[in-house]
């Protein structure tokens, strides 16, 4: 009975294993073939280190602008993210006032808007104001999109914090912003780490929005640069493969470094879900 | 609690506010007012009632198609998805050596772009060279083609493997829920004779009734979120066989430039996106515990 119950949970678990981790280092194998190994069908190992694919991956698309516009949105979407979230989340545990119901729905009223609605809306407006086709315009929305997932994780943290910390520097004379800035946000530190990981995510692997609310090559992010791929140069596999490997690595890294924060972040974003 | 600092609580809140008016708010007054107009690609804005909303239930079979996959999406998700990521767990959660690894490398799927992930699967099934097609010719011997993309025999199949089996994200929420239960718990019953079967059915699940709810809202509503990986690999074909919401919210934007019709189907999405949800926590009865 034992034996039998260990080999289903291993070939489950094997399973589970296998589907998940084939399909990526099958495309990391064959991201070093030559096109006409991959052509063959075969499914072994390749016959040597051939970077030529990651060459000419690099050549036929500016994936060297995509990972900079990636960096510089997933940067400053996470920065202002985390300091608007931060902000409203302790005046909302901190401070008394009428329309605090009001604005945590607001907070929350993302998660119950499929971004694929605003499509039309959020182009028409960014394009309205200039801001579509630029890097700022996409900082905006990855930081309002990730508004539920921040502002929840930081009103559950301070709401931790004992507030005589900070009744004692208001005795010595702080004051408020003062008292936010050099008592609070201090403390406030791995709610950073948390919600600041996912919202990095969020901005890194975002697709549809860096689509539709972008028009040229000098303005789209990484994942972008996958689609290019597939309308434009479908036909050098080697070169696609090249490029799912070089997209997929840097969010895969970051989750092994750095998974107590994401696992911690999806924890307490997903309970207001 | 603070008092008189109503200065710093609108500084505070301003930033927040500004931001959400100007890209959620302001959307959502353009979505549902323009539903109920005439607008083309630079045309002008004309009032006409219910018109496109009787148009899309009535006529428009590739919106009814996407709801109908939307829908079936939604169930297979809710369902198959979320077990497959509560058995994982519920396996991990004995704490053995590889527990950590796989949950890391279930998650894997999750963590890439999505975007990433519908060309992994490109690649994977391509006809000619993709490893599903190169494995099934080595095993029979005889060279195999099948086109899983383009075929609608197996389109839809081939669309819903890129994310049925993934549930690493349902592990990872309910073995982070499965930490906080008391070992007493699990001491008590294996004293009273409970086999590990038995403290899993009768202990750990209804224990974790919240989480599981909250898997199967992520899993339900992630379907009214997928364009990335529908557009990676069939755009919604053939046909309109693999077609879902977002996916023709997309098309009629930019291929056909109906702006009004497609900010109808936005708010269709958005009412099918609440009634979904209040389902789900309806049948978990989940309203009564929040606060």
């Amino acid at each position: 009975m034992k034996i039998i119950k260990k080999t289903l949970t291993f070939l489950y678990l094997s399973i589970i294993c296998v589907i998940s981790l084939v399909p990526f280092i099958w495309v990391l194998f064959s991201s070093f073939k030559t096109n006409s190994e991959i052509l063959s069908g075969t499914v072994g190992l390749p016959t040597g280190l051939h970077i030529a694919n990651y060459v000419t991956a690099f050549k036929l698309a500016p994936i060297v602008t995509f990972y900079g516009n990636s960096i510089i949105v997933g940067i400053f979407a996470t920065l202002l993210n985390l300091i608007i979230c931060s902000m409203a989340a302790y005046v909302v545990v901190r401070c008394q006032f009428k329309i605090k119901g009001l604005i945590t729905l607001m907070f929350s009223l993302g998660l119950i808007i499929p971004g694929a609605a605003l499509i039309q809306p959020l182009y028409t407006t960014f394009s309205g104001v200039h801001l579509y086709n630029t890097l700022t315009g996409l900082v905006l929305v990855y930081t309002a999109l990730g508004m539920p997932t921040t502002f929840y994780v930081m009103v559950s943290y301070i709401k931790t914090i004992p507030y005589s910390l900070e009744e004692a520097a208001y005795i010595d004379g702080s004051g408020f912003f003062r008292t936010f800035m050099q008592v609070v946000l201090p403390i406030t530190r791995p709610a950073f780490a948390t919600a600041g990981v996912i919202q990095f995510l969020l901005a890194w692997n975002e697709f549809q929005f860096a689509l539709t609310l972008t028009g040229d090559t000098k303005k789209r992010t990484l994942p972008i640069a996958l689609y290019y791929f597939k309308s434009a140069f479908a036909s050098d596999y080697g070169a696609m493969f090249a490029a799912t490997v070089v997209v997929a690595i840097p969010s895969i890294i970051t989750f092994i470094i750095l998974q107590k924060q994401v696992v911690a972040g999806l924890a307490a974003g997903s309970v207001k879900g | 609690m603070k008092k008189n600092n109503t200065k710093w609580v609108i500084l505070f809140l301003a930033p927040g506010v500004l931001l959400f008016s100007f890209v959620m708010l302001s959307s959502l007054l353009v979505l549902i007012g323009t539903s109920f107009t005439d607008w083309f690609i630079g045309s002008k804005i004309t009032f006409v009632g219910l018109k496109n909303y009787i148009y899309l239930f009535t006529e428009d079979k590739a919106f009814l198609q996407s709801i109908k996959n939307t829908f079936v999406w939604i169930l297979l998700q809710s369902t198959i998805h979320v077990t497959i990521g509560v058995t994982v767990a519920l396996l991990l959660s004995k704490k053995k050596w590889y527990s950590s690894p796989v949950r890391t490398i279930f998650f894997i799927p999750n963590i890439i772009s999505s975007a990433a992930l519908g060309m992994l699967f490109l690649c994977v099934m391509n006809p000619q060279f993709g490893l599903i097609n190169g494995l099934v010719s080595r095993i029979t011997g005889e060279k195999f083609i099948q086109n899983w993309y383009n075929d609608p025999k197996t389109a839809f199949l081939s669309v819903t493997l890129t994310w049925l089996p993934y549930a690493g994200l349902v592990t990872i929420l309910v073995m982070a829920e499965m930490s906080s239960i008391s070992e007493d718990l699990f001491e008590a019953a294996r004293i009273d004779g409970a086999t590990s079967f038995q403290i899993d059915m009768h202990i750990v699940l209804p224990l974790m009734k919240n989480i599981i709810g909250t898997c199967v809202i992520l899993a339900a509503t992630s379907m009214l979120q997928k364009l990335d990986v529908i557009m990676m690999t069939t755009s919604g074909g053939p046909g309109a066989r693999t077609m879902n919401m977002p996916m023709y919210i997309y098309k009629t934007v930019f291929s056909n430039n109906n702006y009004s019709l497609a900010n109808t189907q936005g708010v269709i999405l958005i009412i099918l996106g609440v009634v979904v949800l209040k389902v789900i926590r309806t049948l978990f009865r989940m309203d009564k515990e929040e606060e």
